[in-house]
């Protein structure tokens, strides 16, 4: 107990000296502070969004890995295998899909099925090619693979083995339910007039898109016929049931009307698988006159599943459940919102890097100053150390007397730094998340610049930085859009909390980690001195 | 009756002999003074005997006990008290709190410390003021007073003093050999080191040290 109180006694009547060690100790503990609270901050961000968000993922066809197969074969990459193991791979089934969808890790599933038609003289397709609009049939029959899906970013792959997809001057999509209807959910499409057709119904209702019902002048309640592309005598009507808007479509014109996000024509999954089923009942075997291909003409459509899980690690589990239940290595399972989430997060991830990297410095250099600053003040007070080993104080004793004032010094330094640390690490972080936001966009931008688009009001979205994703607002922290104001990368820009119980925790470790490392310098010398030396030398 | 008892002590610093075959003995109740020209080995001798040094050869019996058989800090602590020559006070300290320190060290039990402190330096002569100034404010016969008080902090049978009386007045020379020669008749052992005759004349017993330790 004496010995505390002599420590204490000896910090009050060395007051400067100590305030200088305790203003280092201060300096270090805000710095470090302000490190491991970035640290901690990119990490609660990721855990806590991670966990608070639902993440969907798709089976698609991994054609990219067959490519890379056959790129490594020698003489170069080989087309007419490439061809024929494509042609080999069979398009899973919906019965697969759902399947999949059985594993313990998947919370819900729903599908998207997209097929393509055409129109007629009384419904045409929007578009600024009036030669499509009279005769589309000619020009668009040419046969289309659709590896992955190409119309909204939909997973799907189809079209295989024997079929013929054309592209259409619409294209229908048929959801399973309304959670698959991703852009009304999200909101980026709303419904303006009538409503949504039943979910799961059988009746040919539709929705449709503002300009493509301005442009022929449909209202709700109003029939649209469509054909099929491969036969034109197959025809198809569907109901209007409502007209929606949507805010991330493109206003400019695509050069084929199916690929125009106006001529998209919603309805339900099992309305126009029903007409899928029926086109297929009056199929027939005819030849290409092109290409001399058979093919059938029952109109074809690609599949898209979409699997939500409730976090991450569902999601990392479902790989290997669906790989056990027998899904082959030629598919990948990805998913678009993990992806963009940690693209989100890049700016916040490279600061905490340097972040961590700032800590380490500000550690070892802080260390080797209290280690030299500590040598100097046992070397000082060496004459008082050999008076109290003379008067029968203990060498372990006197030790523990420095390491004590060694440890209140920088327990008061480090909680001060804590508070000061604590209080300044939201501004500080978020002020240097804005620079390397800053600095991350100036860098796209140049690279636009480089490329003569020094200004592009439309960027399609998922180009540049990888999708569309909007990180979940859950009060940690809000996205900001990216560099053409698009939807393209929403990085993490902000941070509302930085400090916890961990950074406390952490700090603490490096008070007890620098006394250890300043103290034991002093301790070691402590126990090197002999006090007979020590006072003959002073005599 | 022998407090202290040593028993042909050799003692050299690497291989120049100081002390040889050098035996004493004292007793209780009694005032010692150890004199000898400068290099004789006098403080020498008072190191071996507070347990500072550890003698080359030859025992030291403490009431009969060897003291390399006592832990040298319980030594030093508990039952020496050393008046140093440069008194060797804690500087920072006030005079009180380098006594109490002491007593701390000693893990003096079952009295009032504090109250025990002012009581010993007041009995060396120091006031109330005095006691709870920084040792560098005193003067020196203050602070030899003080460490006249650490000695006895927490009663020891030995009192061992280096030069007690060297930086002092005539005035206070007395006035410290007083006091020292009333711990004699408390019952304590007092082993001073003095080039004073003076100081010689008022012990009881006094061993000349000569160079190669031939004592007298």
């Amino acid at each position: 107990m004496y010995i505390i109180k002599n420590s204490f006694r000896c910090i009050g009547r060395s007051l400067g000296r100590n305030i200088l060690i305790g203003i280092i100790v201060f300096v270090i503990a805000v710095s470090a502070c302000i490190g491991l609270s970035i640290r901690q901050a990119a990490q609660n961000t990721k855990e806590e969004t991670m966990s608070g968000m639902n993440i969907t993922a798709t089976i698609s066809f991994d054609r990219q890995s067959m490519m890379g197969e056959l790129n490594g074969s020698e003489g170069g990459f080989d087309k007419e295998q490439f061809a024929e193991r494509i042609g080999e791979t069979n398009d899973l089934s919906f019965s697969e899909y759902e399947k999949y969808a059985k594993a313990e890790s998947v919370e819900d599933f729903y599908y998207s099925m997209t097929a393509s038609f055409n129109g007629n003289d009384d419904f045409s397709p929007v578009s600024t090619d009036t030669e499509s609009e009279t005769d589309s049939d000619s020009d668009n029959k040419r046969p289309n693979v659709n590896f992955g899906g190409g119309f909204g970013g939909f997973g799907g792959f189809g079209g295989l083995g024997g079929k013929q997809m054309n592209n259409g001057d619409f294209t229908v999509i048929g959801y399973s339910s309304d959670a698959a209807m991703t852009d009304f959910v999200r909101g980026t499409a709303t419904i303006t007039k009538g409503s949504v057709f039943e979910e799961g119904t059988k009746v040919y209702d539709c929705i449709i898109s503002e300009e493509l019902a301005t442009y022929n002048d449909l209202g709700i309640g109003r029939a649209i016929k469509l054909t099929n592309p491969n036969d034109e005598d197959e025809e198809y009507t569907l109901y209007v049931v409502g007209i929606y808007k949507d805010s991330s479509s493109n206003d400019g014109f695509q050069r084929a009307p199916g690929s125009d996000p106006a001529n998209k024509i919603y309805m339900s999954a099992t309305a126009l698988e029903s007409i899928i089923a029926a086109s297929e009942k009056v199929s027939t075997t005819v030849t290409d006159e092109t290409t001399g291909r058979e093919y059938e003409t029952a109109v074809t459509s690609s599949f898209s599943p979409t699997y939500v899980f409730s976090d991450v690690e569902s999601y990392n589990n479902f790989e290997e459940e669906a790989r056990n239940l027998g899904l082959d290595d030629s598919y990948k399972i990805s998913s678009q919102d993990v992806s963009n989430f940690e693209n989100s997060l890049v700016p916040l991830n490279t600061l905490s890097t340097m972040a961590g990297w700032f800590l380490i410095v500000i550690l070892v250099i802080g260390a080797v100053i209290l280690i030299v600053l500590n040598i100097f003040n046992v070397r000082e007070r060496k004459y008082e150390i050999g008076v109290l080993m003379a008067i029968g104080m203990k060498k372990i004793n006197v030790a523990k007397q420095f390491l004590i004032e060694a440890f209140a010094i920088t327990l008061v330094a480090v909680m001060l730094g804590v508070v000061i640390g604590g209080v300044s690490s939201v501004p500080v972080t978020n002020a240097l998340l804005e620079n390397q936001i800053a600095s991350a966009q100036s860098e796209s931008v140049k690279v636009e610049e480089n490329f003569g688009r020094g200004e592009r009001p439309n960027l399609p979205s998922g180009n540049f930085g990888g999708g569309s994703m909007t990180p979940p607002d859950n009060g940690n922290f809000k996205g900001i859009e990216n560099m053409f104001g698009e939807k393209a990368a929403n990085y993490v820009s902000e941070i509302n909390s930085a400090m916890n119980f961990t950074v406390v925790l952490q700090m603490l470790g490096i008070a007890v980690l620098l006394t250890i490392v300043a103290g034991g310098v002093g301790v070691l010398f402590v126990m090197r001195y002999d006090p007979l030396k020590i006072l003959a030398n002073r005599d | 009756m022998s407090v202290l008892t040593l028993n042909n002590i050799c003692f050299s610093y690497g291989k120049t002999p100081v002390l040889k075959d050098l035996s004493l003995d004292f007793e209780k109740g009694k005032m010692y003074c150890i004199m000898g020209k400068s290099g004789a080995g006098k403080t020498t001798l008072l190191s071996v005997l507070s347990g500072l040094a550890s003698p080359d050869s030859g025992t030291i019996l403490y009431n009969g006990k060897n003291i390399k058989k006592i832990n040298k800090y319980n030594f030093r602590s508990k039952c020496i008290g050393v008046v140093f020559q440069s008194y060797n006070l804690i500087t920072k300290f006030t005079a009180l709190e380098n006594v109490v320190l002491s007593m701390d060290i000693a893990k003096v039990k079952g009295i009032k410390k504090r109250e025990r402190a002012l009581e010993i330096l007041s009995s060396v002569g120091l006031d109330s003021e005095e006691v709870n100034r920084r040792v560098l404010k005193l003067s020196g016969g203050q602070q030899q007073r003080v460490a006249i008080a650490r000695a006895l902090s927490h009663n020891p049978d030995i009192i061992l003093a280096d030069e007690p009386t060297g930086n002092l007045d005539g005035d206070t020379q007395n006035e410290i050999m007083q006091i020292l020669r009333k711990l004699t008749q408390e019952g304590r052992c007092v082993i001073l080191v003095s080039h004073s005759p003076q100081v010689a004349s008022m012990c009881d017993q006094t061993y000349e040290l000569v160079a190669q330790s031939k004592n007298k």
